[in-house]
């Protein structure tokens, strides 16, 4: 009995880090799509928030922003002269930039702007 | 709260507005007509400048595009119908204003029923300001159930 209960503990203690890496894989994979050397990452809209808020990525990425809301949002860069800013995005509209050059990306909603988030290019 | 600042300034001094029109209507009630006339011309013409200068220019710019393809959602449709009932009650509360207060009309355009007028601008004006208020809720306000 307890050392059928050690075995146990001992495959789930091994097996822990995989699932999790396996896991957090198939989560990535599920936000990103590659076609060659081009990525494309997926920043969700929704409740009035950008998901993830924080989104690193590489140079020569596309962020595709998906308004998942029932309400108009709009992404557009904190950064002046602006890099990018979306048109009024309705439910389903979505919004895409390719980031070419390395750095921070500061972004809000035009018409909620308590919306936040960032890009981080490395 | 999503707002921007000038929604929530804008909402709250329509608020005042309304309740300075009621205050406008007492007035009227205690036979201080020459105070009524104040406070009913300021109010009506601040509520002017602020629909020239906010209203107008976020209406265009946010709500018109999506006319008449998403009217049916509430978002366009709460705002369509403040702003069509909202222009016809500023210009019937300016009308009034340049019935009562001057003499520039011809006799034929003047009003004379000036107290039924009057309470049914109040009323419509009260009707307008609650469709503002929804439009406020539902551009700005998440709520918790909306998924």
């Amino acid at each position: 009995m307890i050392r059928t209960f050690l075995r146990i503990a001992v495959l789930t203690f091994s097996l822990s880090p995989a699932l999790t890496l396996l896991a957090a894989g198939s989560r990535y994979l599920g936000s990103t799509t590659q076609q060659g050397q081009e990525q494309t990452v997926e920043v969700k809209i929704d409740n009035f928030s950008f998901s993830p808020a924080t989104l690193t990525i590489a140079a020569g990425t596309t962020v595709t922003w998906i308004n998942r809301d029932d309400i108009p949002h709009t992404v557009v860069t904190s950064d002046d002269p602006k890099a990018f800013k979306s048109k009024a995005l309705d439910t389903d509209d979505k919004f895409s930039f390719a980031f070419t050059k390395a750095g921070t990306y500061s972004y809000f909603c035009s018409i909620h702007p308590k919306m936040t988030g960032k890009v981080v290019v490395q | 709260m999503q707002s921007p600042l000038y929604a929530d300034l804008v909402l709250l001094l329509e608020i005042a507005i309304g309740l300075a029109l009621l205050v406008g209507a007492w007035l009227a009630r205690k036979r201080k007509f020459r105070e009524h006339a104040w406070c009913q011309s300021v109010a009506v013409l601040l509520n002017l400048v602020i629909v020239a200068m906010v209203m107008v220019p976020t209406f265009r710019e946010q709500v018109n595009p999506k006319i008449p393809a998403k009217l049916g959602r509430s978002y366009v449709g709460l705002p369509a119908a403040h702003g069509a009932l909202g222009g016809i009650v500023e210009l019937t509360a300016l009308y009034i204003l340049v019935a009562a207060g001057t003499k520039v009309l011809p006799e034929g355009l003047r009003i004379r029923r000036y107290k039924l007028w009057m309470r049914a601008v109040l009323v419509a004006w009260w009707l307008v300001l609650l469709l503002g208020a929804a439009t406020y809720m539902r551009w700005y306000v998440p709520f918790p159930f909306r998924h």
